[in-house]
């Protein structure tokens, strides 16, 4: 007994890494798939799944941990792209799109890789401000309160002419086609959800989702924990946006609202919520499945005749898939971290999922 | 030497008297028994102690000072800690962890509170459980890593809330042991709150017995088990010479 517990604790950094790796190493497979096949459509695809990642891992940092199903952090993405278009844009479009910004933002022109990390920091502040009002809610009145703050960050886009251009399409935002900037972002966005998840705060966090009282009885200060994951959140998702204006080169307010908001979430649900390589693979997947669909509608020649799929029937047929996945898996596709296949896991498993799959019982 | 002290508390649920002026004192190194039929509002006033319960009157004093505004997790992180009934514990983490969150609660690094959480199971004697997951120990494993937890950081007090239900009578004479080294080693003010009265005159220096939200009788073991007025509280009359559960311990 002595012997066992004497047994010399790898650290949890070391514990948990094979998950960002192998994520990483799913990453980097995808970039090298794009460029072998090298047709423009499939990069812009793969941008896309990279753009989407960010988003969706994003959302993971504080509703995967938390249990508290935000419907608002969209509205940090929005923040984010319009940062990077504040940003990165060349002064002269400015001052048509934007007449009413500060002089001395109207004269800033910045690379977009500064601009997508002040943009990122942008979104977080604002995650910030309003985490600590929404913080202090649970449950359902929490989720409500989030889809109240997307609503008002929407509607302040598309009505504060002078400075979002209302909802007119804001064009002149540098457009970035390599894949690598995409790449690098989904990889930064998996370390900065998997430190925090093994974190002192992730930790903390899960704890008060899973026995809330229990949590406040350990000292738990359950608001500030949510907050730190609502802000770095924010951070992520402020960075998906800023990255996902230069994939388009174009931003609207309502690209960011009611659309994204589901199928984002929807991704986190499918691949399963609390755990990050359920929330990466959630976004692989689906996002697959939606092009394949794409791709049967357009038609596919089978000898001289073009079998092609009824216009529409992909919304639908998603719509299938996804209850039928969660009819079956409840938690997700993944409800547990990813791991090195061979010998060298820990017998303790991962320490970054809390929630596996235990039975009910009598407490 | 401090005191956490319940200084008149009361508490009232829509006009419902759950407690009335309930005076209670645990002390570092002692163990205050508190026991009462089902009811009586045990759970209620350790809530109030803990800081999940505001009370309606009173104050609860911690070396004098009062606790009145604050958190459940502010009260913790003044080293007075709790059990629940029925555990509680993080159910999909492992064992250790469950301790592991105590520390990172009370502000330590995850690899101090892993340290810690380490010597405290080896300390209980449960360390071969580390690695199981809470959800699947069985029963009476449940409650001592819940106490575990507890005691994670030191806290000068710790309230034990029906630790013994349905454990054996050897396991309660286990729980009772480990309950005294606690008070003894770790120099914690133990307040225990038991419906298993035996193992309760034979642990606690001092017993407060609760009925309907009243402190009926307050004093040394030998008291209590002299005391007409508990045992009519328990058997609704006086009749009966013995406390019905006196025995289980023996």
């Amino acid at each position: 007994m002595a012997q066992d517990a004497q047994k010399p604790q790898k650290s949890v950094l070391l514990r948990t890494i094979a998950t960002p790796l192998i994520l990483t190493a799913l990453m980097v497979a995808l970039a090298l798939l794009t460029l072998a096949v090298g047709s423009r459509p499939f990069n812009q695809t793969m941008i896309d799944i990279f753009v989407r990642v960010i988003l969706v891992v994003g959302l993971y940092i504080f509703v995967g941990n938390s249990g508290v199903l935000s419907f608002g952090h969209i509205g940090f993405t929005c923040l984010g792209a319009y940062a990077a278009a504040w940003l990165t844009m060349p002064p002269m479009m400015k001052e048509l799109s934007f007449p009413g910004l500060p002089d001395w933002l109207k004269a800033v022109q910045l690379p977009y890789g500064p601009g997508a990390v002040l943009a990122a920091l942008f979104a977080g502040v604002f995650a910030l401000l309003f985490g600590r009002v929404l913080m202090r809610l649970s449950g359902i009145a929490a989720s409500i309160a989030t889809f109240a703050m997307l609503a008002m960050i929407n509607t302040i886009y598309a009505n504060w002419e002078s400075v979002t251009a209302a909802t007119n399409s804001v064009v002149g935002i540098p457009i970035v086609r390599t894949i690598w900037p995409y790449m690098i972002g989904a990889i930064v966005a998996i370390f900065v959800a998997w430190l925090h998840a093994v974190s002192r705060f992730g930790l903390a966090l899960r704890a008060a989702r899973d026995e809330p009282t229990a949590a406040l009885a350990s000292g738990i200060d359950i608001p500030r924990v949510r907050l730190v994951a609502f802000g770095l959140s924010g951070v992520v998702m402020g960075l998906g946006g800023a990255l996902m204006a230069h994939s388009i080169g174009v931003v609207t307010p309502d690209t960011f609202y009611l659309g994204l908001t589901f199928i984002t979430l929807s991704m986190l649900v499918v691949g399963g919520m609390s755990t990050l390589s359920g929330a990466v693979s959630g976004v692989v997947i689906l996002s697959l499945l939606i092009q394949g669909l794409r791709w049967l509608e357009r038609g596919v020649p089978v000898g001289n005749t073009t079998f092609a799929l009824p216009g529409g029937l992909q919304e639908i047929l998603l719509g299938v898939v996804m209850i039928a996945i969660l009819a079956r898996r409840p938690n997700g596709l993944f409800s547990k971290e990813f791991a090195w296949p061979f010998g060298a896991r820990d017998r303790r498993g991962p320490a970054l999922a809390a929630t596996q799959t235990v039975p009910e019982g009598d407490a | 030497m401090g005191q956490l002290e319940a200084d008149n508390i009361s508490v009232a649920f829509a006009g419902l008297k759950a407690l009335s002026d309930v005076r209670l004192s645990v002390t570092p190194g002692h163990i205050t028994g508190l026991i009462g039929p089902n009811g009586a509002g045990k759970t209620t006033l350790v809530n109030v102690l803990t800081g999940f319960q505001a009370p309606t009157a009173g104050a609860v004093r911690l070396d004098g000072h009062s606790l009145a505004g604050l958190q459940p997790h502010q009260v913790r992180r003044r080293g007075i800690a709790r059990t629940f009934q029925g555990g509680r514990l993080f159910r999909d983490l492992p064992v250790i962890d469950n301790l592991e969150v105590t520390g990172v609660g009370l502000g330590q690094s995850r690899r101090a509170a892993i340290a810690e959480a380490q010597a405290m199971l080896d300390w209980m004697g449960i360390a071969p459980l580390a690695d199981q997951i809470a959800g699947t120990l069985p029963y009476t494993d449940e409650r001592r890593v819940a106490i575990g937890r507890a005691l994670m950081g030191r806290p000068g007090y710790i309230l034990l809330d029906e630790p013994a239900a349905g454990m054996s009578a050897p396991e309660a004479a286990e729980l009772a042991a480990l309950i005294r080294r606690i008070a003894r080693d770790l120099n914690c003010g133990v307040l225990l709150i038991e419906h298993n009265v035996g193992l309760v005159l034979e642990t606690c220096d001092h017993i407060v017995v609760l009925d309907s939200g009243a402190v009926i009788e307050d004093g040394p073991p030998a008291q209590i088990r002299a005391s007409e007025t508990v045992r009519h509280a328990y058997m609704g009359t006086a009749a009966d010479s013995a406390l019905p559960v006196l025995e289980v311990m023996e």
